[in-house]
């Protein structure tokens, strides 16, 4: 390990991380002050009535989508990373589109599709007899299946990312001394890919446990649905504090075993011998195994969900469901998505540069502080956010300041998921090298060190436009007047059942987020980590 | 190589310009304007208020959103809302919006002819504008309408997995849950919820719109829903075999519950006169009409007739609980679900 960590004095740098992560860790501490505050009464009440049960729905729920999501992004990783087949090129790209995909719109088309009477169903029935019956989208499988097919993404593009940048000598070495092939992917590979999937995991699963569209429709009980329902049903926050309470405590669970897993694996790419992978050729027999495997894990996760959009907006359009106030919702929600990237990356980077470069327990602090506000459900969020306006600065509320202040709390995590590695697999030589060739700090901070984890931050960037543009609860809490976005469009139409006059505004979500993507697994930003140095 | 980062801080700025290029636009008070938020599906109060900005214009901002949302959002922005009309489904909330002081008392001789009495609260700081009732809809292929006289038989066993119910924070089911606990009692409403809950099971839904697509489709038999969904699913599907059955008419009966559309202005309101015309637009005969046949509600101006497609109004008697009291009801009501444990 080439670690190189000195003691310095506090810099300029310090004390904007340390403000920052105080204005991040401000609606958490106001949740948990509410919830502390609460009469034991309502504890009891909770805990004797729903807690038991949105305790182990959201857990298994967690456990099981974050098991399969593990299985199928690896997979499928390993799959476009090391084998050659035809069509690679478009599928490894394609698979990243399920992200565009808000999980309401997948949860409504399953419902639609695998419900009681739904086309599936009749199939099925035709095949079976009359009365034979699928499993229900609303139960535990269907709402796994569900979370699955949309966050599986997130594993994929980072495990690729890894297998991609990872240095195959170390494999070669393995084989040279005698390993088995199985031996070196377990005792060199998965190591070495490791903290991505953790981070992959991480990312999951903190989605499931704050994912408020699917569970909402599929009638799943977890716990942010549970605040979600809360809140809108009580004056007081005190229950739905207490429940987000409980969901920030098991965030923060999930987040420590995941540093802890990517603590005991630190890795950095060595400069002069990497060399990538060279691709297997898929023979005829793998090649239609793989193809078929990524057809169904593709189509079931965009493609029939997406041709079914398609044919109800043309019916929705038929009907003069388009006019020109969508050009507002169009621009308003890129704009609002967009906004709040480039804040979350600016915002992030002290936070992520510090914690990897100066890993003191402050810094790392500050780091884990950013990290509290994907664990609070999008409405508990916005609340914190609202209060804090209301009581010091009200001449901004109701403007797009408040409702971006909120995205960037929410999703800044998500951009840091990707931030923080990238920063980490820099060598800390290459900037010691750059500072001994009399660059100062600055210098070698904008000359060295961003040139080489622009990949990373792309992806963040990426990651949190995307986000940002599918978010609903806080968007519907903080919006200004007359600033409909079009996740707003999709849940109004949609949570009055015109499904159909909703399938317009979600496939514009859904294509607006394609270019970022394209941005995202598109080859000119794929990683040659050499690149910035030469 | 550094041009990653310029970028970035070059699309900032731009955005950021951007951003408060739109400022102005949200500070300039026009004169002719009025904000409205609402607690009542957009496509159900839009067309009304487009009649009434090309009549009067006066341009009408809408911000739709749930109403229990709605009056957490009010009573955070204070005095500061832009809010200067607040709309929505539940007399309970209206009412509650009043005794937080989010809402401005008015004194209008029109609203005071058109709205009987017990539709406003007492200082009319907020109107009715039309009546729903939360009754059952049942399939016609699977239940025969004299199975069922009152909403308490759905606690019966025989309704095992067979109904569907909204979840509990609906404002209607509050509201419905109030009327129930104020006509039987506290222990009969209980044992009504358990029967419910265990009945329903899984079948809780966050929409009636889902209750009686639900029913249309025979997965359940039955379902509790406010009644103008029964009649929008037959006017896009006329065949769907579904009907209303207005419950609690027996003799001596609960009679059904009730509850209203209303509106009231913000305390915060700079936009008074505008909102005034606004209420008078819509308690209006004219206005009346055609708020109430947009939703398949009934009409609340005792001259204005009640949508052909609809059951007669004066065949069926309504619950006698005073609208305003719902507010009062409302946490006691809450802690008993809660104890039931309703989802």
């Amino acid at each position: 390990m080439l670690t190189a960590t000195r003691v310095q004095a506090p810099s300029s740098l310090q004390w904007v991380s340390l403000f920052t992560a105080a204005l991040l860790v401000f609606p958490t501490a106001y949740i948990v002050y509410v919830a502390m505050t609460a009469a034991p009464a309502v504890w009891t009440r909770l805990w004797s009535t729903r807690i038991p049960e949105l305790l182990g729905n959201t857990l298994s729920l967690a456990v099981g989508v974050a098991l399969t999501t593990l299985i199928l992004g690896v997979s499928l990783a390993w799959i476009t990373v090391r084998y050659d087949f035809p069509g690679r090129r478009i599928w490894e790209w394609a698979l990243a589109l399920p992200l565009a995909m808000p999980t309401y719109v997948l949860a409504y088309v399953y419902a639609h599709l695998m419900g009681m009477g739904g086309p599936a169903e009749q199939w099925w029935q035709l095949l079976f007899g009359p009365e034979a019956r699928l499993p229900s989208p609303q139960s535990f499988a269907g709402v796994t299946m569900i979370m699955v097919l949309d966050t599986f993404p997130f594993v994929y593009l980072l495990v690729r990312s890894a297998l991609q940048n990872l240095n195959v000598s170390f494999e070669e070495v393995a084989r040279a001394c005698g390993v088995s092939p199985w031996a070196t992917l377990r005792r060199v590979t998965l190591p070495l890919i490791r903290p991505a999937i953790a981070a992959g995991l991480a990312l999951v699963i903190l989605y499931v446990i704050s994912d408020f569209g699917a569970v909402s429709l599929l009638r799943y009980q977890t716990l942010t649905y549970a605040v979600y329902q809360q809140m809108t049903s009580r004056y007081d926050h005190a229950a739905a504090s207490i429940l987000s309470l409980l969901l920030v405590v098991m965030a923060i669970i999930f987040l420590m075993t995941e540093r802890w897993f990517r603590q005991r694996s630190r890795f950095y790419q060595t400069s002069g011998r990497y060399r990538r992978s060279t691709r297997q050729h898929a023979g005829p027999l793998g090649t239609a195994l793989i193809t078929s495997y990524v057809v169904l894990v593709f189509g079931a996760a965009f493609g029939i969900p997406v041709a079914m959009l398609i044919q109800w907006s043309v019916e929705a359009i038929s009907q003069g469901a388009l006019d020109t106030r969508f050009l507002g919702f169009i621009w308003n929600s890129s704009f609002l998505a967009a906004l709040a990237a480039c804040g979350a990356v600016i915002i992030g980077l002290p936070l992520a540069y510090l914690a990897s470069r100066r890993p003191s327990r402050l810094n790392i602090a500050c780091l884990q502080a950013a990290y509290a506000g994907y664990a609070l459900p999008g409405p508990v969020a916005a609340l914190a956010v609202l209060v804090l306006f209301t009581h010091f600065a009200p001449a901004l509320y109701g403007t797009v300041v408040v409702l971006v202040i909120a995205y960037i709390l929410h999703f800044l995590p998500v951009g840091l998921q990707s931030m923080e590695p990238a920063l980490q697999q820099v060598t800390p030589n290459v900037e010691e090298v750059a500072r001994t060739l009399g660059c100062t700090t600055h210098q070698s901070l904008w000359r060295v060190t961003l040139p080489l984890v622009r990949n990373g931050f792309v992806v963040a960037w990426v990651l949190m436009f995307l986000q940002t543009m599918k978010e609903l609860p806080a968007t519907l809490l903080l919006r200004p007047v007359g600033f409909d976005t079009l996740a707003i469009r999709v849940w109004l139409e949609s949570s009055e059942e015109y499904y159909q006059l909703a399938a317009p505004a979600a496939l514009l979500i859904v294509l607006l987020s394609l270019p970022a993507l394209m941005l995202l697994v598109s080859k000119d930003w794929r990683g040659d980590p050499q690149e910035g140095i030469k | 190589m550094a041009l990653f980062p310029r970028t970035l801080f070059a699309l900032t700025l731009g955005l950021s310009a951007l951003l408060l290029s739109q400022w102005p636009t949200r500070i300039a008070e026009a004169a002719d304007k009025l904000v409205v938020y609402s607690g009542r599906a957009e496509r159900l109060i839009k067309p009304v208020l487009d009649e009434f900005q090309a009549k009067s214009g006066i341009q009408i901002d809408l911000l739709s959103s749930g109403t229990t949302e709605l009056v957490n959002r009010l009573q955070a922005e204070g005095d500061h809302t832009p809010a200067d009309v607040f709309l929505t489904n539940d007399a309970g909330s209206l009412e509650h919006a009043r005794e937080l002081k989010l809402l401005r008392p008015m004194n209008m001789r029109e609203v005071e002819r058109a709205i009987p009495s017990q539709y406003r609260a007492s200082d009319n700081s907020w109107i009715g504008l039309s009546g729903r009732f939360w009754i059952v809809v049942y399939n016609t292929n699977m239940v025969k309408p004299d199975q069922i006289k009152s909403l308490l038989d759905l606690g019966q066993p025989q309704w095992k997995d067979k109904i569907a119910i909204p979840n509990s924070g609906s404002e209607y089911l509050q509201a419905g849950v109030s009327v129930i606990k104020t006509t039987f009692g506290d222990d009969r409403t209980k044992q009504f919820l358990q029967g419910l809950k265990s009945n329903a099971g899984s079948q809780v839904y966050q929409k009636s719109s889902q209750i009686v697509e639900a029913v249309a489709k025979g997965q359940v038999a039955v379902g509790i829903v406010n009644h103008y969904y029964i009649y929008r699913h037959l006017a896009t599907q006329p065949t769907a075999p579904i009907a209303a059955i207005m419950t609690d008419q027996q003799e001596g009966g609960m009679g059904a519950i009730m509850n209203v559309t209303g509106i009231g202005v913000t305390r915060a309101s700079k936009h008074v006169d505008s909102a005034k015309l606004l209420i008078e637009f819509l308690v209006a005969q004219a206005g009346q009409k055609l708020f109430a046949d947009l939703d398949k509600e009934y009409p609340l101006h005792p001259d204005v007739k009640t949508d052909p497609a609809l059951v007669d109004r004066h065949s069926f008697r309504a619950a006698l609980v005073p609208l305003a009291r719902l507010a009062e009801l409302r946490e006691a009501t809450l802690t008993l679900i809660e104890q039931v444990g309703l989802r």
